[in-house]
């Protein structure tokens, strides 16, 4: 874990950093002149088919060229990928938290806080100053100004004492601003910790020993050359698996440059017969990934018919009295439904033929991006393909969220959130995304609990990595949209592992990890917050302040309040059913559609801030 | 942290108040009775669409009609036994830039829907650099709701509110209006009838498809 302090980051020469990237991608250049002459000056020059012309000829030739991959391969992966690449990103990373901590350090000294405590977890408090002026009676005039009171003009004035003492709370005041600053440090340092054990993974994760070179030539030659280019193949599967399997280190900028690197047969292979390392990874095309997972998906209902039919062929052999009966109807039942959420998903998103379905309304695509049958359930589906979009919508449900819902009420609101998008930019191309890439909680019990945003997080950085990574010309304009738990979701993976994201919009939110739009690590004019006047949730700020609140720092967008209690002894069913309103087509109670919701939702996805109302 | 304290014991507050026990207990009802099942909701509100439709003069014809659900929750919860749908009818591009059907349109089908006794529940106009939008909903007694939404296409979406959902088998193919050719490349409702739209429908007075569009 990376042990970075705050003046550590803050002194970090990005430059040097960023220099020595470069000065490897030169080498890299360099050297791949070298390969480029051995191939023209000596393989088809000198020692070309023209002037030798025999076994042992062809036989030089070859090995040369192989050297000449190998080395290729080898400066592609290590000095460019690895090395170059990581050094990049590392410096882009420090830098955005550098120049944050140049905005929120002389704020907290200008305020008389002190930042104290460990790397890992800093605090910022109210030196003992300022404890000593506001017990004196002596506020600074900032602290005086947040509360609204006339600075005292000395200890008598017992006019001012009594406002002072009756009206305000400066200690309140000076500490809530205080816990702003350190939240907003702790997401800073968490950020820089993240991007430090990155480029730490993605250095170590190097293999120690040198490739293998072409045997040499000799008698020996003809029976090793086979296993050496069956070898050559086999790193590109093993560096797949490591991959898929997480344990590469790489980026998903890194993984894109590998999969780039590939041979067109070697990214056919792979898709072909390894789509589990293709289908759920980061920084692949979404095209490749879109048919590896539904080439998984068949398989997997496939494979659930089978275990459905072996569990049912051994019910069938079992007694009703007998205990394991029970079991056996109860394993059936759960893989029966998984196999129906799956079939469901499939049904969603593909023809009568079995080709990729689009969303008639929008004449998008579908693209499936992952899925899972674990915990709740898991699938992130893109309505249109988010590497050729100018504008990608993420949107990242809350509680209750699960697989059967990616199938049904959440990819519904997913289509309209792309019709409303489409409907206001026309000319513009909106890829949008339902994120169910976590295990989201089940109830409003569980929802208090900020451990599925914290497990899913990593998720979501490597998500929006993955978007920026795979996008074809100029990046998109990325939003990502949670709703209740999901802005959570969204504020925790920003806070502490850092999202890639243009816009971060709240909806119906509970409190996003953080108490500051600062803390986000995106810029503040771009984080946007609706709670609407009837939701229950604004009485229900578990996670932090909320970020409709003028203290957040970000902007709000008004949304209607479209549902109504049934009865007027049911008080709070309206604040109950608003929580839920923000898409609404109409309902019975009140069957007005949200129109400020969603036509303020598709402008911020649309890059038409002035348009929100 | 004061900001801490001060939301925990709100939510230990919603919790206690709001939180699963007393709000399951006291409103675990099903939802209020809607007049339609979703099968039924579609012949009025295609009607409802009609009848918008036929208000506005020198009309020039949706480019597409497409029939759209949207989950209904209850207590919060996604309610998978009720379905709210929306019949979005849309102008082309072209016809969406029009002064005619951004601004004339909406004055035309506030006094129409006024005049009919309808509740005009929304009403706004929003200016931006390059157009300005607008959004006129209104209501009708039976709960059937209609929006007029100017964006950057201009539709007409009409919404039943939350219905009891029917099966697919349970769907009457209802031919659009305003244009659109039944079964044509504008009718966007294939999903509903998987074995094929019933093409023998004529679609919905007041208009035959506009020429060029059949």
């Amino acid at each position: 874990m990376s042990e970075m302090t705050w003046q550590q980051l803050r002194d970090l020469d990005c430059g040097a950093v960023r220099t020595l990237g470069d000065s490897w991608k030169t080498h890299v250049d360099a050297m791949l002149d070298q390969t480029e002459r051995l191939r023209s000056d000596v393989i088809d020059g000198h020692l070309s088919v023209e002037h030798y012309e025999s076994n042992t000829a062809t036989q030089v030739r070859e090995q040369i060229a192989m050297t000449a991959d190998r080395f290729e391969d080898d400066l592609s992966d290590y000095a460019s990928t690895r090395i170059a690449t990581t050094l990049h990103e590392a410096a882009d990373a420090f830098e955005a938290e550098q120049d944050e901590l140049k905005e929120l350090v002389p704020l907290i000294e200008q305020h008389d806080f002190d930042i104290e405590g460990p790397q890992s977890e800093y605090d910022v408090n109210l030196s003992g100053g300022l404890h000593q002026a506001i017990l004196t009676l002596d506020p600074p005039q900032w602290l005086c100004d947040m509360c609204g009171v006339k600075k005292p003009d000395g200890f008598w004035d017992w006019d001012t004492v009594k406002v002072l003492f009756n009206g305000v709370d400066l200690y309140g005041t000076a500490i809530g601003l205080a816990g702003q600053y350190q939240d907003w440090l702790r997401a800073v340092m968490s950020r820089a910790h993240d991007a430090d054990d990155d480029a730490a993974a993605a250095l170590k994760e190097m293999r120690e020993n040198p490739s293998e070179l072409p045997p040499q030539l000799g008698a020996t030659y003809d029976d090793l050359i086979g296993d050496y280019k069956d070898a050559v193949s086999q790193e590109v599967a093993d560096e797949a698996r490591a991959i898929a399997e997480g344990t590469s280190g790489m980026s998903p900028e890194q993984v894109n440059q590998w999969w780039e690197g590939l041979s067109d047969a070697e990214r056919d292979a792979l898709v072909a017969e390894h789509p589990e390392w293709v289908g759920p990874v980061d920084g692949i095309p979404t095209e490749s990934r879109d048919t590896a997972n539904r080439t998984l998906l068949d398989d997997r209902i496939d494979g659930l018919d089978t275990q459905i039919a072996a569990k049912e062929a051994e019910l069938a052999q079992t007694p009703p009295t007998d205990p394991q009966y029970s079991i056996l109807e109860a394993e059936i039942h759960d893989l029966q439904t998984d196999r129906d959420e799956l079939s469901d998903l499939q049904g969603e998103i593909t023809n009568e033929d079995g080709s990729p379905k689009s969303y008639s309304e929008t004449g998008q695509q579908y693209y499936l991006l992952g899925f899972d049958t674990e915990g709740s359930g898991q699938a992130i589906v893109s309505v249109g393909n988010p590497d050729t979009a100018d504008n990608v919508n993420a949107y990242v449900p809350g509680t209750g969220g699960d697989l059967a819902g990616a199938s049904g009420g959440l990819l519904d609101r997913t289509r309209t959130m792309a019709f409303d998008a489409q409907n206001a930019a026309p000319g513009e191309e909106t890829a949008t995304v339902l994120w169910m890439g976590y295990d989201a909680p089940d109830d409003l019990i569980e929802a208090t609990d900020s451990k599925w945003a914290e497990e899913g997080s990593a998720d979501l950085e490597s998500f929006t990595q993955g978007i920026r990574a795979t996008a074809e010309g100029d990046p998109s304009n990325l939003t990502l949209t949670g709703h209740s738990y999901g802005t959570t979701m969204v504020g925790t993976a920003a806070a502490t592992e850092g999202v890639d994201a243009d816009n971060l919009m709240f909806v119906a939110s509970p409190g996003v990890g953080v108490d500051t739009a600062s803390a986000l690590g995106v810029n503040e004019d771009n984080v946007w917050a609706s709670t609407n006047e009837s939701d229950m949730i604004q009485y229900a700020p578990v996670h932090g302040n909320a970020p409709v609140n003028e203290d957040f720092g970000g902007n709000t967008f008004t949304s209607d309040a479209t549902r109504e209690s049934g009865s007027w002894w049911q008080f709070w069913d309206g604040p109950v059913e608003n929580h839920s309103s923000y898409w609404d087509t109409g309902n019975e109670e009140h069957p007005v559609a949200n129109t400020t919701s969603r036509t303020n939702q598709s402008y911020i996805v649309t890059g038409q801030e002035d348009l929100v109302r | 942290m004061k900001a801490r304290l001060r939301t925990a014991a709100a939510a230990a507050a919603l919790l206690a108040a709001s939180g699963c026990s007393v709000v399951d207990d006291l409103s675990g009802d099903e939802p209020p009775e809607s007049e339609y099942t979703q099968a039924e909701a579609y012949a009025p509100m295609e009607e409802a669409a009609a009848d918008a439709v036929a208000g506005l003069g020198d009309f020039p014809g949706f480019e597409q009609r497409s029939w759209a659900e949207m989950p209904c929750s209850h207590d919060g919860v996604d309610d998978d036994e009720y379905t709210a749908i929306e019949v979005r009818y849309r102008f082309s591009i072209a016809d969406s830039a029009t002064e005619q059907v951004r601004d004339q349109y909406v004055a035309t089908l506030r006094e129409h829907w006024t005049d009919a006794g309808y509740e005009i529940a929304t009403d706004d106009e929003v200016e931006g650099a390059e157009r300005t939008d607008r959004n006129l909903v209104a209501v009708r007694h039976d709960g059937i709701s209609l929006w007029y939404a100017v964006g950057g296409y201009v539709g007409l979406y009409i919404g039943s509110g939350c219905v009891p959902v029917s099966e697919a088998g349970e769907i009457e193919y209802i031919p659009p209006t305003g244009g659109v050719e039944p079964g044509g490349p504008g009718d966007l409702v294939e999903e509903y009838f998987p074995d094929g739209i019933p093409t023998t429908h004529e679609a919905l007075a007041p208009l035959n498809p506009p020429e060029g569009r059949a």
